[in-house]
C-alpha cells in the first residue's frame, strides 16, 4: 500500500517535471521541421523560472476570481495526473476517480480559466473565453464517447482496469472499436490542449488565437502556473493515448525494475506522439474557426462509430 | 491466421471504407471526392484480398485486380480529367450542411447496425462484424447523391454506393459467383460513362454542373 501511495506520488511529480520538456520537444522538432534552429528543450523550463520570479500585475478590474483561478487550473489538473495511468495501471486512487471525474476535473479547469478570461472585461479575454466554450462544449462528449467506447469492452468505466483488459486481449486493438476511438481522441486532443488546426499556440497576437487569448492578462507567477498547467493538460492527454491504446510497458506490479522500464516506456511513447504532433502541425494550416465544429462533429462521429463497434463486437 | 484476428481485420478493413465514405461528406473540394473515392476503392482492394487469402477463393484475387484496374486507376483518372474540363471545384453550398451530413451518416450507421442484426446473428463467418459497416457505405453513398449539388459529386456518391453494395456481397457470402460480379461491373462501368458524358452536356447547356439549376428554364 505504502509503495503504491509512493508511485501516485511519483506520477504526479513525473507530470510536474516532464511536462515543460515534452512542449520542448515538440516546439524544437516544429522548428527544425520547417528548417529553423529552435529553442533548446529546456527553454520552457528557463521561461517558468523566469515568470516565477517577475513581478505580477494585475488589472484594477480583476477580482478575486481572477487572482484565483490559476491555482484551480493548476490543482485539476495535478489531481488528474493522480488518477490517469502513467507509468502504474491498477493504483490505489483509480477507487477515488475514473473516467468521468478525470474529464470533468479537465473541464473544470477550462471552465474557471474562461470565467478568468471574462473577468477583468478586456475584449480579447471574452472573445477567448467565448471561443474556448464553444470548443469545449463540442469536445466533451467526444472525449466521453471514445473512452467509453474502451470501457466497454473493459466492462468498466475505471483507466486503470480498461489498460489491464487491453494488456490482457492485445488482438483487440487492432479492431475497429480500439482505432477508431483512438483517432476520435487524438482529434479531441488537438481541440482541447490548442494545438494547430484549432488554435495556434505559437501566436500571443493574432485575432484568432484562443487560448492564449484568456491568458493575455495574466503576469509573472500566474501566467508561470497557467503555462505550466496546460503543459501538463497536454502531456495527460499524450499520455491517455500512449497508455490506453498502446499499454505495453505500463507496471502492471510494483517492482523498481517494472517501474523503471515503464517509466522509460512513457518517455519513449510521449516522445513519439510528441513528434506526431510536431509533424502534423508543420502540414496543416490553421482551420477556420467557423470550420471547427465540422472538424469535431467528425471526431464525434468517429468516436460514436468506435462505441457501436466495441459494444456489437463484444 | 486465427479466425478472431482475421474478423477484427475484416471489421477495421469496412470501418475505413466507412470512414473514407465518410470524409466525402466532410469536404468541400470536388477533387479530394474523387481522391477519397479512389482511397476507398484501395482499401476495398485490401479487404477483398484478405478474403480471398482467408477463404481460398481463386476468384476473388480475380475480382480484386478488377477493381483495383476500374476503381483504383480508371474511373478517377476519368473523374478527374471531366473535373479538370468542367473546371469547377468546390461543392460550395450542399442542401444538407457539414455538420448536419456527418450527423446523419453517424445515425445512418445506427440504423444499419439495427436492421443487419438479425443477419449477423444467424451469419457463422467470421466476417461477418464488417456487414453493418457494409449497408452504412450504402446508405452513406445514398447520402451523398441526395445532399449534394453538383453532378460530379452525385456520381462520386453513386460510386460509393456500389463499392458499398460489392462489400456487402463480398462480407456476407464470400462473393457472389464471377459471371454475377462480372455483369454488375459491366452496368456500373456502363453507368458511368454514360453519367459522365451527361455532365458534359449539362455543362455544355446550362453553363454550370449544380443540379438545382436544371429545374428552372434557363434565362
Amino acid at each position: 500500500m505504502m509503495t503504491a501511495l509512493l508511485v501516485e506520488a511519483l506520477q504526479a511529480l513525473l507530470t510536474l517535471a516532464l511536462a515543460p520538456g515534452l512542449i520542448g520537444l515538440v516546439r524544437f522538432l516544429k522548428a527544425r521541421l520547417q528548417g529553423r534552429r529552435g529553442a533548446p528543450l529546456w527553454q520552457p523550463y528557463r521561461d517558468l523560472r523566469r515568470m516565477l520570479r517577475q513581478e505580477v500585475v494585475l488589472s484594477t478590474d480583476a477580482s478575486w476570481l481572477f487572482r484565483a483561478a490559476p491555482f484551480v487550473v493548476f490543482g485539476s489538473v495535478l489531481v488528474v495526473s493522480l488518477l490517469v495511468p502513467l507509468i502504474a495501471a491498477p493504483l490505489p486512487f483509480d477507487e477515488v476517480g475514473d473516467l468521468v471525474v478525470v474529464v470533468y476535473l479537465l473541464l473544470l479547469g477550462t471552465f474557471v480559466l474562461s470565467l478568468a478570461g471574462l473577468d477583468p472585461g478586456s475584449a480579447f479575454g471574452g472573445m477567448g473565453s467565448s471561443r474556448e466554450m464553444t470548443i469545449a462544449a463540442l469536445a466533451e462528449p467526444t472525449i466521453a464517447l471514445a473512452i467509453f467506447g474502451l470501457g466497454v469492452r473493459a466492462g468498466s468505466t475505471n483507466l486503470g482496469r480498461i489498460v489491464a483488459r487491453t494488456l490482457a486481449s492485445p488482438a483487440e486493438t487492432l479492431g475497429p472499436g480500439h482505432l477508431l476511438a483512438f483517432a476520435a481522441l487524438f482529434i479531441v486532443m488537438l481541440a482541447e490542449t490548442g494545438r494547430l488546426p484549432v488554435d495556434n499556440p505559437a501566436t500571443h497576437l493574432e485575432l484568432t488565437m484562443i487560448h492564449e487569448a484568456m491568458l493575455l492578462e495574466y503576469s509573472g507567477r500566474y501566467l508561470a502556473l497557467l503555462e505550466w498547467a496546460s503543459a501538463m493538460k497536454f502531456l495527460i492527454f499524450q499520455a491517455l493515448l500512449a497508455n490506453l491504446f498502446v499499454p505495453w510497458g505500463v507496471a502492471v506490479s510494483l517492482s523498481p525494475r517494472a517501474l523503471l522500464v515503464a517509466l522509460g516506456a512513457l518517455v519513449l511513447k510521449l516522445a513519439a506522439l510528441g513528434a506526431g504532433v510536431a509533424l502534423l502541425e508543420t502540414r496543416l494550416a490553421k482551420l477556420r474557426l467557423f470550420r471547427v465544429p465540422e472538424l469535431l462533429s467528425v471526431s464525434f462521429l468517429l468516436a460514436l462509430l468506435a462505441i457501436t463497434a466495441s459494444f456489437v463486437m463484444r | 491466421m486465427s479466425p478472431a484476428l482475421f474478423s477484427q481485420l475484416c471489421a477495421l478493413g469496412s470501418s475505413l471504407v466507412l470512414i473514407t465514405g465518410i470524409a466525402i461528406l466532410w469536404r468541400h473540394s470536388l477533387a479530394v471526392y474523387i481522391d477519397y473515392f479512389a482511397r476507398q476503392s484501395f482499401v476495398f482492394v485490401l479487404v477483398i484480398l484478405g478474403v480471398a487469402a482467408y477463404a481460398g477463393e481463386a476468384e476473388l484475387y480475380l475480382v480484386a485486380a478488377m477493381v483495383f484496374l476500374f476503381k483504383v486507376m480508371l474511373i478517377p483518372r476519368i473523374l478527374r480529367r471531366v473535373r479538370r474540363h468542367v473546371g469547377v471545384d468546390l461543392e460550395v453550398r450542399p442542401y444538407v450542411n457539414v455538420p448536419a451530413s456527418v450527423a446523419l451518416a453517424g445515425l445512418l450507421t445506427l440504423i444499419a447496425y439495427a436492421v443487419t442484426r438479425p443477419v449477423v446473428e444467424i451469419s457463422g463467418l467470421p466476417t461477418r462484424a464488417g456487414i453493418p459497416l457494409a449497408l452504412a457505405v450504402v446508405f452513406v453513398g445514398l447520402l451523398i447523391v441526395v445532399s449534394r449539388r453538383s453532378a460530379l459529386a452525385q456520381i462520386v456518391g453513386f460510386l460509393v454506393l456500389e463499392n458499398g453494395i460489392a462489400l456487402l456481397a463480398i462480407l456476407a457470402t464470400y462473393g457472389v459467383p464471377l459471371i454475377v460480379e462480372l455483369g454488375a461491373f459491366l452496368d456500373v462501368l456502363l453507368g458511368f460513362l454514360v453519367m459522365q458524358v451527361f455532365v458534359y452536356r449539362i455543362r455544355e447547356t446550362f453553363d454550370t454542373i449544380d443540379v438545382d439549376r436544371l429545374s428552372g428554364l434557363r434565362h
